[in-house]
Formats: C-alpha cells, sequence, structure tokens
C-alpha cells in the first residue's frame, strides 16, 4: 500500500529526514516511536502533501507517485491524518463540514453525493460510538473542543470518511484514560485486512490499546531500528538513547 | 473643477417653505462650494479620498433624473414582510399590512429642522442644500410590529452621472419594536452617486434592529450620514452587510443619551476588485450604564479597499460605560487594503472600554487542514472567507433572515 525509500525532507535549509524506509502492507499496523525532533510530525505532514519541505527519494501509495498528488487528491484517495493539533476553523458548521467533505471523496471515487437525512444519520451512528455529544458537531469545526473532544473529532472523521491508509499522529496525546481507550477502540474498529495505519506517538500507553504489527525507532531523520510490540516496551524500559545505540 | 461646482438655481428648483429655509440651503450649498469635495487632508477623509475618486470617475453630476420609472419589484419571497419603496431616495409606496396601521405614520419628509449646528462634513451640506425626497417613519408608543419592515431601495435605470440627495427620519415610540431590512437594488448600469443623510430616534424602552444588505453588485457611489438618538434603555442594533460597491461610505453617530440603553453594530463584508467601503461610527456615551458593541469584519481580494474608522467617546457623567470595539481583516491579495484607526476619548473613571484591531492573510494551516479532508485549496479558502464572516450572521436571531444573508453572501463570495 505504502512504499518509501530513501525519503528526504527539508525545511528551510534544515534536513529532517534523512533517508526514511518503510513498507506497509495492506491491513498492516505500523507505529513509529522517537524522540522529540526525531521527524516523526514532519513524516506525517510529507504523506499528507503539507507544502513547505523540499522532498527526495520515492514515496507510492497504491502504485502511484505520491509526489506528483495533491493534499486534497490524496484526502480523495484514502490518505487520512488524524492531526496531532487539529486546527481550529471559525465561523465553519462541523457536521455541516464533515458532509462537504465527505461528498468530495465520494465524488472522487465516482460514487453519488450523500442526502442530508442519510448523512446525519451516519454521523449520529458514528458519533455516539465514540461518546461524542452532538452538541459539538452543531458548533464550530474545532473551536472551543477540549483536547479530547478534538481527538474524538479527529477519529469521528476517519469513520465517516473511510479511507484506507490512516496517519495517526500521537492522537493519544492530552487524551485521559478513558478518551483513550474510546479513541482506541474507535481505531481498533475500523482495522481490517484492506487498512492500514501509521501510529505515530511518544509512549508505549497508546500501543497497550492498538496493538501494532510492527514498531520502528525514529531517530534524527532515519529508522534505526525495527521490530514488533517487544520494541515498544524495551523503548519504555530503556529509554532511546539505550535503544538508539 | 467648476463641473462640481452646483448653481442656486438648483435650490430655485426646490420649492421652499420659507426664507429660513432657503438661507439655510443657500449657507449650505456654499459652504459645498466652497470646499468641494472632501479628500484625504480632511482627517475624517483620510483613507478615502472622496474628491480623487469623484474626479476619476465623474465628468459631471447631475441633479435632474430623466426617469425615476423602475423595471419591475422583485419581492423578497423568503419571509413575510411589511415594505416600503424608495426609488431613487423618493418614497413611492408601502405596504403595512402585518401591522396596525393606526400604530404607524409614513410620509414624505420635510425638514422642518433648519437650525443644524455648523457642518463641516461637504456631503452633509450638500445634503442640506439640495435634498427635496425621502421619507419619515414614525412607530406610535407601545406597539411592537409582528412582522420584518423591508425598505426597498431602488435606483432606477436611467440614472447616469446623476447625484441623489435624499433624507430620512425613523422614530421609534416609546416601548415600541420594529425590525428593518434595508434592501439596495440598483437597476442602473452607470456611475450615479447617492448621498443620504439620516436622522433615527429611539424613545425610552424602544427596540430598533436593522440589517443592511444590497441584491447584487453596482456601479453606484454611496454616501450615508446617520445621526442615531438612544433614550433610556432604548436598543439599537445593526448589520451591515453590502460589498460590491465602487464606493461606499456610512458615516454613523450614536448618542446614548438615556440611561441603560445600547448600540450594537456588526458588519461582515467581501470586498473584491474595484470596491471600496468604509465604516465610521462615533459612539458618544453621555449617560451612564449604557453598552455599546462594534465588530467590523472585512475580507479583501484583488484591489478592494476597506476601512474602519471607530472612536467611542464616554462623557464624564456617563459611569458604567461598557464599550468594546473590534475589527478584523482577512487579507487574500497583495493590492488589497485595510485601514483601521480605533480611537477611545474617556472622561469617566468607572468604565470598561476597550478596542482592538487584526488584520491578516488566510491561515495556512487552516487551508491544509481542509485540505487533508479532500477540499481543494479554492474551496477551502472560500469556506474559510465564508466562515469568517459567518460568524457575523450568525449572530442573526431569525432563521429565514439568517438563511437570506447567507444566500447573498455566498453569492458575492462565489466569484472569488
Amino acid at each position: 500500500m505504502l512504499e518509501i525509500k530513501d525519503l528526504t525532507a527539508s525545511i528551510n535549509n534544515r534536513d529532517i529526514l534523512k533517508g526514511l524506509n518503510i513498507t506497509i502492507k495492506p491491513g498492516e499496523l505500523h507505529a513509529i516511536m522517537g524522540p522529540n525532533g526525531s521527524g516523526k510530525s514532519t513524516l506525517a505532514n510529507v504523506l499528507s502533501g503539507k507544502d513547505g519541505y523540499k522532498i527526495s527519494g520515492l514515496m507510492k501509495y497504491e502504485g502511484n507517485d505520491l509526489k506528483k498528488m495533491s493534499i486534497d487528491e490524496r484526502a480523495q484517495k484514502g490518505i487520512f491524518l488524524a492531526f496531532q493539533y487539529p486546527t481550529e476553523i471559525p465561523g465553519v458548521n462541523t457536521s455541516n463540514f464533515l458532509r462537504t467533505s465527505l461528498n468530495k471523496v465520494k465524488k472522487a471515487k465516482g460514487e453519488k453525493e450523500i442526502d442530508s437525512l442519510s448523512f446525519l444519520r451516519i454521523l449520529k451512528n458514528r458519533s455516539s460510538e465514540l461518546g461524542i455529544d452532538e452538541k459539538i458537531l452543531s458548533r464550530q469545526l474545532n473551536v472551543g473542543f477540549s483536547g479530547g473532544e478534538k481527538k474524538k473529532n479527529e477519529i469521528l472523521q476517519m469513520k465517516i470518511l473511510e479511507p484506507n491508509f490512516i496517519i495517526l499522529d500521537e492522537t493519544d496525546s492530552g487524551l485521559d484514560i478513558d478518551a483513550l481507550k474510546i479513541v482506541a477502540n474507535g481505531v481498533n474498529s475500523y482495522r481490517d485486512k484492506k487498512k492500514s495505519f501509521l501510529v505515530i506517538t511518544h509512549y508505549q500507553r497508546l500501543l497497550d490499546y492498538i496493538k501494532p504489527d510492527f514498531v520502528h525507532v525514529l531517530s534524527d531523520g532515519k529508522i534505526v531500528k525495527s521490530g514488533c510490540m517487544e520494541l515498544a516496551q524495551e523503548l519504555e524500559r530503556e529509554g532511546y538513547n539505550k535503544v538508539r545505540s | 473643477m467648476n463641473n462640481f461646482i452646483f448653481n442656486s438655481k438648483e435650490i430655485n428648483k426646490i420649492k421652499t417653505k420659507s426664507q429660513k429655509e432657503r438661507d439655510f440651503r443657500i449657507k449650505n450649498l456654499n459652504f459645498f462650494n466652497k470646499n468641494g469635495f472632501p479628500n484625504k487632508r480632511q482627517e475624517d477623509w483620510k483613507f478615502s479620498d472622496l474628491r480623487e475618486i469623484i474626479y476619476k470617475n465623474f465628468k459631471k453630476l447631475n441633479t435632474k433624473i430623466k426617469n425615476s420609472k423602475i423595471k419591475k419589484i422583485d419581492f423578497i419571497k423568503e419571509f413575510d414582510h411589511n415594505y416600503i419603496i424608495i426609488v431613487n431616495g423618493e418614497l413611492h409606496s408601502s405596504n403595512f399590512k402585518f401591522e396596525d396601521k393606526n400604530k404607524i405614520e409614513l410620509k414624505i419628509f420635510q425638514n422642518k429642522d433648519f437650525s443644524e449646528e455648523n457642518e463641516i462634513n461637504p456631503l452633509i451640506c450638500l445634503n442640506h442644500a439640495l435634498s427635496n425626497s425621502g421619507y419619515s417613519f414614525e412607530i406610535k408608543e407601545n406597539y411592537k410590529f409582528k412582522k420584518t419592515v423591508i425598505i426597498y431601495n431602488f435606483f432606477s435605470e436611467d440614472l447616469k452621472d446623476n447625484i441623489l440627495n435624499s433624507r430620512n427620519k425613523i422614530k421609534v415610540g416609546k416601548n415600541s419594536e420594529v425590525h428593518t431590512i434595508d434592501f439596495i437594488v440598483n437597476e442602473s448600469k452607470y456611475k450615479f452617486l447617492n448621498n443620504v443623510y439620516e436622522n433615527l430616534v429611539l424613545d425610552s424602552n424602544a427596540i430598533y434592529k436593522n440589517i443592511c444588505i444590497q441584491k447584487d453588485k453596482s456601479l453606484g457611489y454611496f454616501h450615508k450620514f446617520s445621526k442615531n438618538k438612544l433614550l433610556s434603555k432604548s436598543k439599537y442594533s445593526t448589520f451591515i452587510f453590502p460589498s460590491g460597491f465602487k464606493f461606499n461610505k456610512l458615516d454613523l453617530e450614536f448618542n446614548l443619551e438615556g440611561k441603560d440603553s445600547e448600540c450594537n453594530l456588526e458588519s461582515a463584508s467581501f470586498l473584491n476588485k474595484n470596491d471600496h467601503q468604509e465604516i465610521k461610527t462615533k459612539m458618544n456615551h453621555l449617560a451612564p450604564n449604557c453598552k455599546s458593541y462594534q465588530r467590523v469584519k472585512n475580507v479583501l481580494s484583488s484591489d478592494g479597499k476597506g476601512v474602519y474608522q471607530g472612536k467611542i467617546y464616554v462623557k464624564d457623567i456617563a459611569q458604567k460605560t461598557d464599550a468594546y470595539q473590534i475589527s478584523k481583516a482577512m487579507i487574500l491579495s497583495d493590492n488589497s487594503e485595510f485601514d483601521s484607526k480605533p480611537e477611545l476619548e474617556i472622561y469617566a473613571d468607572d468604565v470598561k472600554c476597550s478596542h482592538g484591531s487584526t488584520s491578516g492573510n488566510v491561515d495556512q494551516e487552516a487551508i491544509h487542514y481542509l485540505m487533508t479532508r479532500g477540499l481543494d485549496k479554492k474551496e477551502s479558502t472560500k469556506l474559510l472567507i465564508n466562515g469568517f464572516l459567518n460568524e457575523v450572521i450568525e449572530m442573526i436571531k431569525s432563521n429565514s433572515v439568517k438563511n437570506f444573508v447567507q444566500t447573498k453572501l455566498k453569492k458575492q463570495i462565489h466569484g472569488y
């Protein structure tokens, strides 16, 4: 599904990713762990197509050159980024926005647009699964949402847009244990053979709830070690410095 | 430029009722002819050099209108309403089918007050000198309107290089309430200058709510001076949405003369190519315990220009004043401009007064976020523009009116 070879990325003449390699197959969940400043969020941004990065190397998604695809094209083709800090969008109603977004994705897939009644039904079901108060759906997108509400709203969007490749960028940060469980359940219930995940996190805690198939350690813009769940446990025990060396 | 000097014969064409009136008109005409259209050297006009704008766009300005016929009246169908129809500033017709007509007085405006202080705004002087049309709308005591009154302001097809001077008076009696919408419909495809002087009085406990919007873009040049008097416990609120005018200056003076009176002003405009809009407010807190709030939001594209000059004045006796003013601009183009001049002048010591002004580009993080959800860059920008202005529209309580305004706004943004 995703193949990355020798990926480098720099911003303002500062090299951040320095030759990253990773291959993610359908149905797999990969966790990337790493200390602050190792390039985790840059990887998420680059995969989503964010402007401002100078990039080289190979990035293939379902056989297509990702570098040639715009941000919206990537989203329409099934790439979803759950943001670490979801942006507040004043004046834009959450529910209306979600419907617009879903219809854009549906249109790109050649599917029929969804009418507002059917959409509201889906929205109601999905939001109740995530314990989201319906009131926030009529509020402005992410404006005044608590940290937990913002993260749940990201997972809600994932479940509505039904992407195939999902990047979760530090989705666990700012969540209390109850919210973490709800978010993890949301992710787990969405996993299947066709969907792949790249989960970026600092801590093993999230991986106790979302079991990864592979764990990678990102350090100074490169993957320095790969393994299974045991690697995450080792990191938690020993810290990044020891594992890196 | 002699083309913009008005001969005293213009006053001979107006049926003056007394020598006093004639003297008043002559005095004001002389002032205008001596000073001409205001230019940027005058503090109040520093961001809107009307003289330059007029000289650039008009060769002459005629007071004589060929024909004031309008093609057809397209009434707003979205909600039931009363209406007043104004054509080129003149009262045309009205319908108050939802109301008790004994409580309403609507007639052609006749000025009886020639004692206005020495005016320094040449456009107001020109209006004092030449205005010969307009309406007087009075709501008697203890009457709440059942439906909104839409004031259809038509500008006829034949207007070309004309100057229109009209004056209106609105009075809302004690304990009465009225909601109005000023709806501008321009049928002329040519340039003209519309110069309005408006006087509004809210008696104690009166409520006046107003929305100002236009049907389409226009080649009209608009100036309106509005003097508003608020007596005790009265409430004034206005939403200003016009955009798409070649020139539009709203010069609004509010005198909160009665205790516990409140004044709210909100504005949201999308200013595009060749648009120039200025809102100037002077909020005079003259009595204790009054509240005022002004929020002006502009989105500027192409070479659009927006100006907000807002002054809050608090008299020494106006203790417990609560006044707030904010202007925000979203700038989409390097050629667009937003000027803001907030001023506070406070002589009372127990007051809460603040102001703020921000301007910036479109939030690129927000664009990225929206694009990761499948919207392209243009759609994302439009959504942000709409959201930015929608914050003001959301404050309108009536859903049908809110939807109506939203549709108009979307149409304005559509071309972006």
